[in-house]
């Protein structure tokens, strides 16, 4: 299990620059911080590392917007 | 006998009049429609008596009527500057400022008034599109005048112009449609970028030229992937082109597989790296398809060098080559002098042959001095990329020379964002420096601030007052995600603000 939170925070790290391990319920749009490209990105690493696959036809941001609900998401395909 | 490009594709409206050219949303255009436009618009452009082989602006989204009038332009012996319609109002005006164009066409609405030149509106525009008329094609752009203009972004917030020729564009087409790639006869591309991005001629001329179809994703397509993704599987496309990024979104969808699409054999690539990591997925999804990435500057005529991906190119480099340079076309390895470098080591790229721009930047010589010149009597171009040639011809890319980045396939000069960024009103001081992910993309621009005083409460909404404000003068894909407050910038030794090291700061992890 930490492994995921591991992995995603070095996701997240690797995208933004920013260590959000200490605010993981830090809203990634509200500061426009992850725009609709970031969020490819993002996708793709998770799909790329962790085997996730997260149609983005269905993608729902307000399900995905904290590395919190990243980390739950993760894990819940686990 | 000579190719002319414009004849050959007026022809099939002889050859097979009722082909679909154009599929854009629930609009179909046959090759007919695309001559009877077309004609309909030259001659009315005839009759206005502009100035020989000067430029007219099109402005507009991706519908029927934008080619149509492309190729009205060029029929009448003028040039077009494509300037789509997301961009902001202060570019609009600048490009025609610049360009000094005899005459706007608004294929779409325009957002402000341009002055003293004459403009064919939106209304006007259909009205004359649908007159029937007899027209020959007498005078059309030819040999080494110019065919198109396309502006990127330039270092000190101005825009500069590319003027591509009607040679350089016929040798690129050639090139795209001969035996490098391999296409099929009867092409049907995917037409992904705005007509401002110079990608989108990778799909429109060859396509046209052949005689073949334009699948074209819609504003509405690509808002909205459950859209996108229903739509797609009907387009029958058999030649996909477009940038990496755009690439990347298709991939997190389950059904973008050859299964589901077992017609696409090809994927031509262009406009920013393709990472080892989306070669390595497509292959997965797309085993039997023939995947090239290809390289080329505006300045160049949308690309020049291409090579097809393979499984072993994949596991064997860290950053995919760029390829072999196309016929016509030659390159070089040179140091910060001008000097060539003969030993294989890396240096800065110059390109010299049939596609490289010979006006350069319109109404711009001392940016066109900077990067153009001659060399054994041939049209030459300094990339400003760092590369390395094989010993077979094989060209590594291994980044910029200057602070000119890639982002989502867009060409972004950070001077020009940090002027643009540094003229608002809460900005003191700033300068914008890219963030890399471990695929060496920029992810992020980040942007760091030494702000005015201000009234706000905190940085979240001057960030969020600063960003709306960048929206009036700036391209959307040009500003900085990241906004982080300082009190001051580091200083190199001349005084100026040390970009270099900032960029070391913000990819340090």
């Amino acid at each position: 299990m930490d492994d995921v939170k591991e992995t995603v925070l070095s996701i997240l790290k690797d995208l933004t620059g920013e260590d959000f391990s200490t605010k993981l319920d830090e809203n990634l749009y509200d500061s426009a911080l992850l725009d609709s490209m970031g969020t490819v990105q993002l996708l793709l690493d998770l799909q790329d590392k962790l085997g996730v696959e997260a149609p983005i036809s269905e993608f729902n941001r307000s399900e995905w917007d904290t590395p919190a609900k990243i980390i739950a998401k993760v894990e819940a395909t686990k | 006998m000579k190719t002319d490009l414009i004849d050959v594709i007026d022809s099939y409206a002889k050859t097979k009049p009722d082909d679909v050219v154009y599929h854009y949303n629930d609009q179909i255009n046959t090759y007919l429609d695309l001559k009877h436009y077309s004609d309909a618009l030259a001659k009315h452009l005839d009759e206005m008596r502009l100035p020989n082989n000067r430029p007219i602006l099109v402005f507009g989204d991706k519908s029927f009527a934008m080619i149509a009038t492309f190729l009205a332009v060029i029929k009448s012996g003028h040039s077009y500057i494509p300037v789509d319609v997301d961009s902001p109002d202060e570019r609009l005006i600048l490009i025609n400022k610049i360009a000094q164009p005899v005459a706007v066409i608004a294929v779409d609405d325009l957002p402000v008034n341009l002055g003293e030149v004459p403009v064919i509106s939106a209304p006007t525009l259909s009205d004359i599109f649908q007159q029937p008329v007899d027209y020959q094609v007498t005078h059309a752009v030819s040999d080494d005048q110019t065919f198109y203009i396309i502006f990127t972004s330039g270092t000190t917030g101005v825009p500069k112009g590319v003027e591509i020729s009607y040679n350089n564009l016929l040798s690129f087409v050639t090139w795209i449609v001969g035996t490098d790639f391999n296409l099929p006869e009867n092409l049907q591309m995917l037409q992904q970028p705005a007509y401002s991005f110079d990608l989108s001629v990778m799909s429109l001329y060859p396509t046209l030229f052949k005689g073949g179809t334009l699948h074209v994703l819609s504003k509405k397509m690509t808002d909205n992937f459950l859209v996108l993704f229903t739509a797609l599987p009907t387009l029958s496309i058999n030649v996909w082109v477009s940038t990496p990024s755009f690439i990347n979104i298709c991939l997190l969808e389950p059904s973008f597989n050859s299964t589901n699409y077992p017609q696409l054999k090809h994927f031509l690539f262009c406009g920013e790296e393709l990472t080892t990591r989306t070669a390595r997925m497509l292959k997965q999804k797309f085993p039997q398809a023939h995947i090239f990435n290809t390289y080329g500057p505006t300045e160049s005529t949308v690309a020049i060098t291409q090579v097809e991906i393979t499984n072993e190119m994949i596991n064997e480099f860290d950053r995919l080559p760029i390829g072999y340079i196309m016929p016509g076309m030659h390159a070089r390895i040179i140091d910060d002098d001008g000097n060539p470098i003969l030993d294989g080591s890396q240096g800065e790229l110059q390109i010299f042959g049939t596609s490289v721009s010979h006006n350069g930047y319109i109404n711009n010589p001392e940016k066109t001095k900077k990067v153009f010149s001659i060399i054994h009597g041939q049209n030459a171009y300094r990339t400003g990329d760092i590369a390395k040639i094989r010993q077979d011809g094989l060209i590594q890319y291994f980044g910029r020379r200057d602070f000119q980045v890639k982002m989502n396939g867009y060409r972004i000069e950070l001077e020009d964002v940090a002027i643009l960024v540094g003229k608002q009103k809460y900005v003191k001081q700033t300068a914008v420096v890219p963030k890399y992910n471990a695929q060496h993309q920029v992810s992020v621009l980040i942007a760091y601030i030494v702000p005015n005083e201000n009234h706000f409460n905190s940085e979240l909404e001057l960030t969020a007052a600063i960003k709306r404000d960048l929206k009036e003068s700036m391209m959307s894909y040009m500003i900085p995600q990241k906004i982080i407050y300082r009190k001051s910038l580091p200083l190199s030794k001349n005084g100026k603000i040390d970009i270099k090291s900032m960029i070391n700061e913000a990819n340090s992890q």
